[in-house]
């Protein structure tokens, strides 16, 4: 039992995409632009060449924000998406039965369709592959060339997360929607 | 399906422009969603599917060293029931500090691309039109020795030539097998007449920085305090470690970074200030940031004092010229102001680093520019110090010695035309190619040995490299993709891929020097066989043959075996070198071990042979700091300063001067930066999900960038009536392509980007046949004039929508 988290130091990306490929490689996402669990969202800079405004421009990397108030669990009439023994937000394919009401309802865009297992999938904190096999790092922390990410259990006082968000201001996106964020930004 | 349509919402900036790409081009990509997830393999060694979920059952976990790029970052691959399902990074390596980029955890897509070599092939169409034949492993070393009806056999070939060995040309871009194939074409065969991607690439730097400084050295970039990058993308063309340390302190945590880029790259996005510089005026910066330091006397008086000679000389020469900021102002697009400020922060900084860069040449200045810099840089006294550019150390190999024969009809290697220092091993590519091109070598070249290298799309102005090609009696290419360049090989020898063979052992020199040993994952796919054993079996099939030549030719040997027995005269042979698989008698891996125990003892090569990286007292040293994060040496045990009064700057090089090369680096001006108008001056570069050709026919990398588009400045698209994706032609001089359009605010007006790497013409490789534009089209094929580099940024073009 834990309840597990993420903190992104979200200044170090440098949009490369690391983390997008190591979790499709290790949970056996499909190819296709659209069929991503993760992804690096950016700004192009304001103005006119050469007057550019360089704080306009930034990257940020996400993905489901693993809500402790989800809207796709709330909204979902099949009970496929549940949170598992350690918070995590997760999507059971036999019940799931592709009505989208989840990724209707989830404000971050997190959720896709799987083609093949025709599930509304999404981001596992790799709980059914790296997880299950006892590691402690998720495949696009473990990547990560700028060190992004850190995950671990929130419940843990000693962990590395619960350290970072003692000693770090940070944000959650969409804080005023009150899904309750298990993703933090670091500043 | 309207749910992805607002999924799209989310996905802004470059990755709406992949996305964006995606649909554009689904039309012609015969790579879809709907069968992207199959492999079409009968095979029950390649995976059913292009992703393999990893499972929670048991996995070897096999080091290896990533063969992606050139960085050679140490990973594991995860191998379940013979299938390698994921690669992940090895803790122990301080080069890649625990991380994969994008394409290091793709690598498993190259593996296992439906398009790789997988049997020896005999050409038996016309060059280029990918007509080939299959044939066993004899009988292609066979066709290579003796020919067929379409080619000729290198034996007839030598005959002919009258055992000149120098009638065979070689090429081999960058990796860890690159050595033996040198060791098989030149020292064997004999052939000095070899090209790499030295010359398409950073030649001019390592000349630059090893002439002024002894060292191109490493950017200690975890401790400077002050970064000046200009024409470097880290965040775009990873180099490990710079990359990880520069971006984990940029923007205002420590590195005060500055970048002087044309384009708005992503390593801009991490800037403190960006100046968009015009191409090829980095010198007058780097002259004008100098005339600051040394007017206001800015500069370590201490540290000048006692490394840094002919300052006295160059201070005169940078005064006296005038280099201020304000004439610099005019050349480069970056006021006087910024200039002079920058010169006063970087030397009131701690530890500032002008970064040296590491990229191809860009303009016919840049020797003199990476001088200039390093100049700089000493000028600030961080040099050899923790903070600064660090020379470190290496953890030396013991040398394997080569018997190398002597040829006595072998002749000189000739590609010199218009260089001032030709390199003594490998040659410029324009300059080789140009001369065979228009009958300047003084004797025929008539073959091409070549191994994973593909200057078709390499070498500027693709139409020469492919005439060139096609002037020879016979070409031969090892590698393990139908590149551009190998449909016009005669006989096609398939390797197997970095994660399919043990590779000789590397040291890697730096603060934190480390040994390195890839292993093979698993046993080489199809056909296929590694470099060493292809060397070994080529070796021994040319070995008799061509040493009948020799004894035919050769006065200096026949003097030497006249009246000898034929038992003598094997003897001789073998003594020596003439016996061409004598260094491939043992196993790569035999041979690691060998040299390894032999150097640091068995227990090294145990630790080396299980972890893949060895260095003294690793077990003890390497320590996790967080969950993310290694020490791989403890502070005190870094090698930050190693040089002592040995330590040099070089200012004044008179002896360049007799070659016609400026002593002290100075502007001309011919160097001026100018566009005729209704032009556009081209440049290229990079992206962190791909690296030049070799990756485009990777899938997972094809799905997140799936084409390369021609940037251009959004008001000029405006007028021109351009808009996303919009087919434009874009005409150099020397050629013509078109290309996808991206109207964008980070380019200048004068000036239009576009990734190299693309727009393949390979049929063979199914994604990235005829995808995007390749730049080596337009590329002119011109040459810096210090080792004849070749000049990526000096094209102007024309572009019309069409």
């Amino acid at each position: 039992m834990a309840r597990y988290g993420m903190a992104l130091d979200y200044k170090n990306c440098i949009n490369c995409k690391a983390c997008e490929v190591a979790c499709k490689e290790e949970n056996g996402v499909e190819l296709g632009a659209e069929k991503h669990r993760i992804w690096v969202g950016g700004n192009n800079p304001e103005g006119a060449w050469p007057l550019l405004d360089m704080a306009s421009a930034s990257f940020l990397p996400s993905q489901c924000q693993q809500c402790d108030d989800a809207p796709c669990q709330e909204v979902c009439p099949t009970h496929a998406t549940y949170y598992d023994e350690n918070g995590v937000v997760r999507v059971d394919a036999d019940k799931c039965i592709l009505c989208s009401y989840c990724m209707n309802a989830c404000p971050y865009d997190a959720r896709y369709v799987d083609e093949r297992t025709m599930t509304v999938d999404k981001c596992t904190f790799c709980s059914d592959t790296r997880l299950a096999r006892g590691e402690t790092t998720t495949a696009c922390q473990n990547t990560c060339p700028t060190k992004v990410r850190t995950f671990g259990d929130l419940d843990d006082p000693e962990s590395e997360i619960s350290e970072l968000l003692r000693t770090r201001d940070h944000f959650s996106l969409k804080a005023h929607l009150g899904t309750k964020p298990k993703l933090f930004y670091l500043t | 399906m309207s749910v992805e349509v607002s999924r799209r919402k989310f996905l802004q900036g470059s990755v709406a422009l992949s996305v964006a790409g995606a649909s554009a081009i689904s039309a012609t990509n015969l790579f879809s969603s709907e069968n992207a997830s199959e492999h079409k393999s009968t095979n029950s060694r390649i995976p059913s599917t292009i992703t393999t979920k990893t499972s929670t059952a048991k996995a070897e976990h096999v080091p290896f060293l990533c063969g992606i790029c050139v960085n050679k970052c140490a990973g594991l691959a995860r191998v379940e029931d013979g299938i390698i399902t994921k690669l992940d990074p090895n803790p122990y390596f301080p080069k890649n500090r625990n991380m994969l980029c994008p394409r290091g955890n793709a690598g498993i897509q190259t593996l296992y691309d439906p398009d790789r070599l997988k049997y020896p092939m005999v050409r038996i169409g016309e060059r280029g039109d990918g007509k080939y034949k299959r044939v066993s492993w004899d009988e292609a070393y066979e066709a290579i020795l003796n020919g067929t009806d379409k080619f000729k056999g290198i034996k007839q070939i030598l005959d002919e030539e009258k055992d000149n060995r120098a009638t065979i040309g070689y090429c081999n871009g960058e990796g860890l097998s690159k050595e033996g194939f040198e060791v098989l074409v030149g020292e064997k065969i004999g052939s000095p007449n070899y090209v790499d991607e030295v010359s398409i690439c950073l030649e001019t730097t390592l000349g630059g920085y090893v002439n002024t400084i002894g060292t191109y050295g490493e950017a200690d970039l975890t401790n400077a305090d002050y970064l000046i990058i200009a024409g470097a993308n880290r965040a775009e063309a990873i180099i490990t470690p710079d990359t990880m340390d520069m971006f984990k302190r940029s923007k205002g945590r420590g590195l005060k970074t500055i970048v002087l880029d044309p384009r708005f790259t992503n390593t801009a996005v991490k800037a403190d200030r960006w100046y968009a510089i015009n191409p090829g005026t980095d010198l007058a910066f780097v002259l004008a940031l100098t005339y600051v330091t040394i007017k206001e006397e800015l500069y370590d008086k201490a540290f000048v004092a006692k490394h840094v000679e002919g300052f006295d000389e160059y201070k005169q020469h940078i005064l006296s010229h005038n280099y201020t900021p304000e004439w610099a102002a005019k050349l480069t697009n970056i006021s006087a102001k910024e200039i002079t400020k920058t010169a006063r922060e970087f030397m009131a900084a701690r530890s500032p680093i002008y970064y040296q860069g590491r990229r191809s040449v860009f303009s016919k200045n840049d020797f003199q520019l990476r001088r200039a810099m390093a100049i700089f840089q000493g000028l600030s006294g961080n040099l050899d110090k923790k903070g600064g550019i660090v020379y470190g150390q290496k953890l030396q190999l013991p040398k394997e010695d080569v018997n190398a024969p002597i040829y006595g009809q072998a002749q000189a290697r000739f590609d010199k035309d218009g260089i001032a220092i030709p390199s003594l091993k490998t040659g410029s590519w324009i300059v080789f190619r140009n001369m065979v091109l228009e009958g300047k070598n003084p004797y025929p070249l008539r073959a091409m040995f070549m191994r994973k290298h593909n200057p078709m799309a390499g070498v500027p102005n693709t139409k020469k490299t492919e005439a060139f090609l096609k002037k020879m009696d016979l070409n031969v290419m090892i590698d393990i993709l139908p590149s551009d360049t190998t449909m016009y090989a005669d006989v096609i020898l398939p390797e197997a891929s970095y994660l399919e063979r043990t590779s000789p052992v590397a040291s890697y020199g730096g603060m934190e020097p480390a040994i390195v040993q890839r292993k093979a994952a698993i046993k080489p796919l199809y056909e296929t066989k590694t470099p060493e054993v292809i060397y070994k079996e080529l070796a021994e099939k040319l070995s008799k043959p061509l040493w009948e030549n020799t004894l035919k030719y050769d006065e200096d040997v026949q003097d030497d075996t006249e009246g000898m027995s034929k038992a003598e005269i094997e003897q001789y042979y073998k003594e020596n070198g003439f016996d061409l698989a004598e260094p491939w008698e043992k196993p790569v891996h035999e041979q690691n071990e060998e040299r390894i125990t032999k150097a640091y003892g068995k227990k090294a090569w145990e630790i080396l042979d299980e972890k893949g990286v060895y260095y003294p007292h690793m077990e003890e040293y390497h320590t996790q700091l967080n969950p993310n994060e290694f020490e791989y040496y403890p502070e005190n045990k870094k090698h930050y300063s190693t040089q002592g009064d040995k330590l040099k700057v070089k200012c004044n090089l008179s002896n360049l001067t007799k070659k016609g090369v400026d002593a002290m680096p100075a502007w001309h001006d011919d160097m001026e930066f100018s566009v005729p108008a209704g032009q556009f001056r081209l440049v290229t570069g990079r992206h962190a999900q791909f690296t030049q050709s070799g990756t485009t026919n990777n899938a997972m990398l094809r799905d997140l960038i799936p084409t390369n588009y021609i940037w251009i400045n959004n008001q000029v698209c405006e007028k021109m009536g351009i808009k996303f994706a919009d087919k434009v032609e874009v005409k150099s001089p020397i050629g013509k392509v078109t290309i996808m359009a991206y109207p964008t605010n980070k380019i200048a007006p004068n000036q239009i980007f576009m990734l190299h790497g693309f727009g393949g013409s390979s049929e063979k490789m199914e994604l990235a046949y005829g995808n995007g534009a390749n730049d080596a089209l337009l590329i002119e094929d011109k040459i810096e004039p210090v080792y004849g580099a070749a000049v990526m940024h000096d094209t102007n073009v024309e572009i019309r929508k069409v």
